[in-house]
């Protein structure tokens, strides 16, 4: 009886998860389908059936529109911060995680502030200090903002709090530069916390739309989703070719969640606040 | 020693940098502005108007249409998210073949582009796309141009792709909040002959309080500064124009007004705060449940 009721029970929960799983994977297997599409094709809910495939879109936007470009933008931005990351967060997180005096206590609330402060106050004044800084419409108004971020801080200064200083204190009693140290004892030991910020890093950055969007206006500059999200209402572009830019958007960090998983869900629950 | 100390600050500078230039800064620059009258245009530059701003937006129908749509949409969204991550990471969170494939799937709308999620639904809340015909199948009336351009449904549809988008993340939250609870106590309520459900809201529940707590206002937080959506999807119109994306228009769009942007930021900056505050309260204070 009892045996009886859990397989009945196991099987109701394989549905119940199953349909969440639709639900949840549903629309991206519709992006990637209407993406495939001929672009002649009328969509209908029918076409999620429909076995033509076609890569024509894929090629005419970067035939026909900047989505080489778009994309450059996105990575170039996306990597550049990313490394910025990594070198300035390990920083500022070794400090933080070495020292205690006032000073360190006085930057650590300074962390947990920002890491609390709703991003929308300042984009006003940021617009203004772009503009009037004169890189406005650069890559660096893309960059510079951020190259480092307090979630990676606390990141950096978590992980490397549980290392023991011992190492460091050997190179440092023969004679290593901090600098030395910094870069070849505490880079390579907080290598599971790099690549937790870094990743995290990437994909916020690959994915951000707000500030590439505000601190731009020329098309050049455009990264991939304030691209897309320009495309959208404009009267020559059809969902297929608006489908297969955002399928270019999401692989990226599809690859990026199958190869990295476990470092982005310590990443995301650990630090939590941004996206 | 000395260099030794050096370095350190050395080293600390690019955040010092980065937090007096782009936080501590525009902070107070944002604040100032609030009482100027300061446009892109204006000849003289900033001029001190006081506390006119402020007086102008709580007048200014556009403005508290965007701080009730704002309202609705934080209040809507947050406790439906919240139950339902709670509900996946109870689902998950047991023994079985697969739960990974499942764990990372429900997560994964989390990890993509706000603006992809935001073109893939206007897709599908159109007429005749899939969702408006998921409606039709439940017999549910489907607007003449789609739930997206048409006032009573527009706003309520971001709000549920939101939802869509989020539970995967908050799932996570909620499973390492479970992964906390020590089994011994489900073992002493075991014999004693508790029920399930009886575990659930003594023992669960009441552990999971500070990871709700946390939930509560990193999404409260988030929530209140809904824009990228409303931007992609209606652009404001039928009834969506949140405050952010009302300081979006005022401030960056057409009328380049960046003292009366600034002040809208910072009425939400302060609702943010104490909403965030409140709920520190309440639950803190709260009596245990059992």
């Amino acid at each position: 009886m009892v045996r009886s009721r859990s397989i009945v029970g196991s099987i109701v929960h394989y549905v119940v998860l199953v349909a969440i799983l639709a639900v949840m994977v549903g629309p991206l297997v519709w992006m990637a389908r209407v993406a495939l599409l001929d672009k002649t094709a009328t969509l209908s809910p029918d076409s999620l059936l429909s076995t033509a495939v076609t890569l024509q879109n894929f090629i005419d936007l970067f035939t026909q529109s900047g989505m080489a470009r778009y994309m450059f933008n996105s990575l170039f931005v996306a990597v550049a911060v990313t490394v910025g990351n990594i070198i300035f967060c390990v920083m500022v997180g070794w400090v933080l995680a070495r020292h205690r005096s006032w000073f360190t206590r006085l930057l650590f609330v300074s962390v947990v502030i920002v890491l609390m402060i709703p991003v929308h106050i300042v984009i006003i004044p940021l617009y203004l200090i772009c503009l009037k800084g004169g890189i406005y419409d650069t890559y660096w108004a893309l960059i510079l903002p951020f190259l480092i971020n307090p979630i990676g801080i606390f990141l950096a200064r978590q992980y490397i709090e549980t290392i023991p200083p011992s190492m460091e204190e050997a190179a440092r009693v023969d004679g290593a530069s901090e600098a030395r140290i910094l870069f070849t004892i505490v880079m390579p030991m907080a290598k599971p916390a790099i690549a937790v910020l870094g990743v995290l890093a990437f994909i916020t950055n690959w994915n951000s739309f707000l500030f590439p969007f505000i601190l731009t206006s020329s098309e050049s500059m455009r990264t991939l989703p304030v691209a897309l999200a320009m495309l959208q209402g404009h009267q020559a572009i059809d969902w297929q070719h608006l489908m297969a830019g955002s399928t270019l958007a999401v692989l990226p960090v599809l690859a990026l969640f199958f190869i990295m998983q476990r470092q982005i869900v310590s990443g995301v629950t650990a630090g939590g606040i941004k996206q | 020693m000395t260099s030794r100390r050096l370095s350190r600050f050395l080293f600390a500078s690019p955040w010092v940098l980065s937090f007096v230039i782009f936080w501590a800064f525009p902070l107070l620059y944002s604040l100032w502005m609030g009482f100027t009258d300061y446009r892109l245009l204006s000849r003289s530059g900033p001029e001190w108007v006081g506390f006119d701003n402020y007086v102008a937006l709580f007048s200014d129908s556009d403005f508290l249409n965007s701080l009730k749509n704002t309202f609705i949409f934080v209040i809507g969204t947050i406790p439906v998210t919240t139950v339902i991550a709670l509900a996946l990471a109870l689902l998950v969170n047991r023994e079985f073949k697969g739960r990974g494939i499942f764990r990372s799937a429900y997560f994964l709308p989390w990890v993509t582009s706000m603006v992809v999620v935001a073109l893939i639904f206007t897709n599908l809340f159109q007429r005749g796309g899939y969702i408006a015909l998921l409606a039709q199948m439940v017999g549910l009336d489907v607007p003449t141009h789609g739930f997206l351009y048409d006032s009573s449904t527009a706003l309520y549809s971001i709000m549920a792709m939101d939802v869509w988008m989020a539970v995967g993340y908050y799932m996570l939250i909620f499973l390492a909040g479970l992964k906390a609870i020590p089994d011994e106590l489900y073992e002493a309520a075991e014999i004693s002959g508790a029920s399930s459900l009886r575990q659930f809201f003594t023992i669960t529940l009441p552990l999971l309080r500070p990871v709700a707590l946390f939930i509560l206002v990193i999404n409260s937080i988030k929530s209140f500064q809904v824009f990228v959506e409303i931007f992609v999807m209606t652009k404001g119109k039928f009834d969506t124009s949140t405050v952010v994306y009302f300081i979006y228009e005022t401030g960056l769009q057409t009328q380049f007004k960046f003292g009366y942007a600034s002040a809208a930021a910072y009425v939400l900056f302060v609702i943010i705060g104490l909403f965030s505050l409140l709920q520190f309260t309440v639950i803190r204070r709260r009596q245990p449940l059992w």
